[in-house]
């Protein structure tokens, strides 16, 4: 049997406040890896040398399966290369691959935002985009968001307001909130809720996100001058 | 009866609790998402594990043959029910299913697991091979439909003896598919033959989904574990609760005890009151057993869309006199049993927290049909609980419609006074609530179907009372540390999405003399502490032991640095620089001292003081376990009143369109005490939109034909958005009438409700419309479609 302990750790002590949870986001940007090392099947978990040998693998023992792909990406400004099956999401590669959890599945079909992320830009919806599809592109996640001092602003004021009850939706309507900030710094009440309407909260914390955002837009606003 | 057992429970200065906007503990944590709830979780070498689903309603495997699947490459491992160590399996966890079989080869609802685990390398893999198993099923008559089920005729779909549970008194036998409920007070006839009027309505409660944001699973592995007895451990994420009722009830299943069973983990996402274990959550240890590598099994979306709210049909005769009193009320309810193993909150339960006992009607008559069905199955509670409430806001409605008068005066006759049903006199805090909602709401009663808006929509308007509740009985056992000078409250959380370690915090603070950033929180699986029980429920009651704790606490302390005033401890050997002057408080006593902003000071000449660090070098403990006294609730469920709250909804109806638009809620809740206002508004908001939701929007459609549900996905389940929910108008009211922490209570599930929205569209277009009021229906019931 495998001896996992060491996997999450044995810190008794968890506690958090903006400067550890950055930190933390931080690392696990650091901690994902540039490039492939483990060439393991998917199918049965063998691990090879390097992609050759997997191919060659899957042609001899796995002739009807589809071969895994590599794909290189750029996530929070670190580039990676991962190695998977050609059907996966972009959600499940950065679970499942980076070690980046912050992008939540909660409807996993496009509807609720929680799995939200920022391509070249634009706020897409990584349960339902191909991580095939994002080859060479930039991606920032909620974690790059954390880690980054510009948008401690916005991280203090959803947690001053709590813009969270079970926390679950609250990194994707995190990350939605700074795609709004980036395309307009003063938005209004309106404009909040327009840009949020693809974020799902079951637990009712919608009022609370348009007062953290502008609350936060307006200490953005003043650090700038 | 306010907190006047405890120590400081009528304080009446407060610094740090009822202060708004203190980040929650764990805030920053979700916020950066970097907390990891169960689904999260990933381990180098997992194999995946996914349970066969039933294609059916109501169907039994009559055999199985594995060997097509077994020969899927990277599928590791297939149990089936026959398995021994499946037979063996008995679930620990809270519930009020029937225990035993853990898994059979019997389907009682679509969806629902059964007979087959398949172990692969991934999930894909999974689903492939649970594709390839090739099964021979048995399909049975199924109930989709429970007044179609209801019938003596009906095909019996559950022949064993079965109640929803047994947690209210004693199984009931069973009729066909139906099990009867009764509970009875006084005459009703009598009490009818005393009326001037007699009502008759139907209700139609719709099932509800809580379909909890966070899919629910777990991983496990075993690991070599020198430290406890040697042998193997078990480590599981993914269940994060109360650690007794989740992790080691998990662990018992497997024969381990608590301290070999590690769960880290402390983000339980948005469960609430929702108890019920998986069984994604019970068989990683397992599969991790049997495989030798760690196992993750984790539901999708479709598989987490159980019950919150089972349906229910509810006919109302009430008779009253003609300045709207009640003389009897006679409820029959059909109400959705559900799957095996639903829980009984959703049904029986209701009838012992009966909304009639809140008024002076002696005759009370409530009969329940409860029928097995195979819509799904409620887990062990919701934020809806007790549902059937509305029928007492209903029947208030009624009255005063007939009566021409308005609902809060006919609800203001009906209740009955604090201390029992026969009590005349008026409960202070209901009185409170109605006069703040009625300037609140600038209330101005009309009749249905009466006022018109300037933009031609038709307006309407109605008002709910509800007990504030105060259900947790648990005993919370608390510990409190002086650790170097620092206050520690250690606990295992969870984090639940109430808050409720920081509103514990609070207290601490408040009664230490100290900042709520002062007071550091330790999370620890491992801590006996768990502030949970119910919502703000178990926040406040956990927290009135807290306050117990922390008063020990600072008796310690106070007490320690007197006796480091009188022998001071011998300096290290390490520690340099001149002598420390002598403590200002030698030659005192304990009770001359207090303490406040970190500082000990002496009463009679406050500028004296020495910072807690330096007056005290020694680690301090207090402990302290039990419980707040029961409250009045609980004693009464109904019969007596402390803190009450009110709630009101305006609509506008279009009734060229059928569209409903909810202008704003209105919310005026005692809650005795607030202790973290940020959250409560939220959760006040979160079960305003959780009403709006099963009233406007919320449906589970069946086909009637096959019995399948037609939509587990967040496309055809529609829930608010946030363009959707309308304002919450907000008032808290602090009688200090509780007797939780400072005289508070719980609040939050009283406020959910059934049919505010509902009463408010009759009163706006005369006619009712069953929840949920889409469009299509608002114009059937106008006879426009
Ligand atoms: S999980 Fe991606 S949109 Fe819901
Ligand atoms: S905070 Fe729980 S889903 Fe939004």
């Amino acid at each position: 049997m495998h001896n996992n302990e060491k996997i999450n750790g044995s810190g008794k002590r968890t506690s958090f406040t903006h400067a550890t949870a950055q930190a933390q986001a931080a690392g696990s940007i650091e901690a994902i890896p540039a490039t492939v090392k483990d060439f393991r099947c998917p199918v049965c978990s063998k691990d090879f040398s390097g992609y050759p040998e997997l191919k060659q693998h899957y042609t001899e023992d796995h002739p009807d399966a589809v071969i895994p792909v590599t794909v290189s990406l750029n996530i929070n400004g670190k580039d990676c290369e991962v190695l998977i099956e050609p059907h996966w999401t972009l959600q499940r590669t950065l679970q499942f691959r980076l070690g980046l959890t912050g992008s939540k599945l909660m409807c996993d079909r496009g509807v609720c935002g929680s799995c939200t992320v920022i391509m070249d830009g634009r706020s897409v919806l990584s349960c339902s985009i191909l991580a095939v599809e994002c080859e060479g592109k930039n991606i920032q996640t909620i974690e790059g968001i954390a880690a980054n001092p510009k948008w401690k602003p916005l991280v203090d004021a959803y947690c001053k307001w709590d813009a969270m009850q079970c926390g679950y939706c609250t990194p994707g309507f995190l990350v939605s909130a700074k795609s709004i900030l980036d395309k307009n710094p003063h938005p209004t009440d309106e404009e909040i809720k327009e840009a949020l309407a693809g974020n799902i909260c079951i637990c009712g914390t919608y009022p609370r996100h348009s007062t953290a955002i502008m609350e936060a837009a307006s200490i953005m606003a003043k650090e700038g001058e | 009866m306010a907190d006047l057992e405890g120590v400081n429970g009528q304080r009446e200065e407060f610094r740090v609790v009822g202060k708004p906007n203190l980040p929650g503990r764990l805030s920053y944590a979700l916020a950066a998402g970097i907390a990891k709830f169960g689904i999260d979780y990933a381990v180098p070498g997992m194999l995946h594990a996914k349970f066969l689903r039933s294609p059916y309603a109501n169907a039994k495997i009559i055999s199985i043959n594995t060997d097509k699947a077994r020969s899927i490459p990277g599928v590791a491992d297939i149990v089936t029910w026959e398995d021994e160590d499946i037979k063996k399996l008995v679930s620990e966890g809270e519930s009020f299913a029937p225990k035993e079989p853990w898994l059979d080869n019997i389907a009682d609802h679509e969806g629902v697991e059964v007979g087959v685990i398949v172990v692969a390398e991934n999930e894909d893999i999974c689903e492939k091979a649970l594709k390839e198993l090739d099964i021979e099923w048995e399909i049975l008559p199924h109930i989709v439909d429970i007044q179609t089920g209801r019938k003596p005729d009906f095909p019996v779909i559950r022949p064993e003896e079965r109640m929803a549970s047994s947690m209210f008194g004693p199984p009931v036998p069973k009729t066909g598919n139906v099990h009867f409920s009764t509970l009875e007070q006084g005459d009703v006839e009598s009490g009818f033959k005393e009326a001037d009027y007699i009502i008759e309505y139907d209700l139609n409660m719709p099932a509800f989904a809580s379909h909890m944001p966070n899919p629910s699973g777990s991983v496990a592995w075993w690991f070599d574990d020198p430290y406890h007895g040697g042998g193997k451990s078990l480590h599981l994420e993914g269940v994060a609760w109360r650690t007794d009722l989740a992790k080691d009830a998990v662990g018992r299943m497997y024969k381990m005890p608590p301290e070999k069973v590690i769960h880290r983990g402390i983000f339980q996402g948005g469960k609430y009151c929702d108890w019920g274990l998986r069984k994604s959550q019970e068989i990683t240890p397992l599969l991790a057993r049997r495989t030798g590598r760690p196992v993750r099994c984790m539901n999708t979306r479709k598989d987490t869309f159980d019950f919150l709210i089972n349906q229910r049909f509810i006919h109302m005769k009430v008779g009253f006199k003609d300045n709207g009193l009640i003389t009897a009320i006679d409820d029959y309810s059909i109400a959705d049993g559900g799957a095996r193993g639903s829980s009984s909150f959703g049904t029986s339960g209701d009838q012992h927290y009966g909304p009639y006992f809140t008024t002076k009607c002696l005759n009370i008559k409530q009969k329940m049909e409860v029928v097995d069905s195979n819509r799904g199955k409620m887990y062990v509670s919701g934020q809806h609980c007790p549902f059937n409430w509305d029928s007492i806001t209903m029947a208030i409605y009624l009255i005063a419609e007939k009566l021409g008068k308005d609902p809060i005066n006919i609800a203001r006759l009906n209740l009955h006074g604090p201390v029992s049903q026969e009590d005349p006199e008026p409960v202070p805090s209901f009185e409170a609530c109605i006069e703040t909602g009625k300037e609140m709401m600038s209330w101005d009663w009309h009749s249905a179907g009466s006022k018109k808006l300037p933009d031609g929509r038709m307006h309407g308007a109605s008002f709910r009372y509800q007990m504030s509740p105060r259900h947790s009985g648990a005993t919370y056992n608390t510990k409190l540390e002086l650790r170097n000078g620092i206050v520690h409250m250690p606990t295992q959380g969870p984090c639940t999405g109430i808050f409720a370690v920081e509103a514990n915090a609070m207290v601490v603070a408040e009664e230490l003399g100290l900042e709520y950033e002062d007071v550091i929180v330790d999370f620890d699986y491992r801590e006996p502490f768990f502030p949970v029980g119910g919502g703000s429920d178990g926040t406040t009651a956990s927290a009135w032991v807290m306050k117990e704790c922390a008063h020990i606490l600072k008796k310690n302390i106070l007490k320690a640095a007197i006796d480091e005033a009188e022998n001071p401890p011998a300096r290290s050997m390490f520690e340099f620089g001149p002598p420390e002057d002598p403590s200002p408080f030698k030659g005192l006593k304990p009770e001359d001292l207090d303490m406040e902003k970190g500082k000990i000071f002496i009463k009679a000449d406050p500028d004296k003081s020495v910072p807690v660090p330096k007056a005290v070098k020694k680690n301090i403990f207090a402990t302290y376990s039990g419980r707040p006294p029961l409250s009045i609730w609980s004693q009464g469920m109904g019969k007596m009143l402390d803190t009450m709250n009110t709630a009101y909804c305006e609509v506008a109806v279009d009734t060229e369109t059928g569209e409903v638009e909810i202008l704003r809620f209105g919310v005026v809740a005692d809650t005795g005490k607030v202790i973290r206002r940020t959250s409560l508004e939220s959760q006040i908001d979160q079960v305003m939109y959780f009403s709006q939701g099963c009233q406007l929007l919320e449906d589970f459609v069946y086909d009637q034909r096959t019995g399948v549900k037609l939509n587990t996905n967040m496309f055809d389940y529609k829930k608010p958005t946030i363009k959707d929910v309308p304002h919450v108008e907000r008032d808290f009211l602090e009688s200090r009438a509780g007797n939780a922490v400072y005289g508070a209570s719980g609040i939050s599930h009283s406020l959910a409700n059934t049919h505010a929205v509902i009463i408010a569209i009759h009163n706006a277009i005369g006619v009712w419309v069953d929840p949920p009021a889409t469009p299509d229906k608002v114009l059937k019931a106008l006879g426009k479609a």
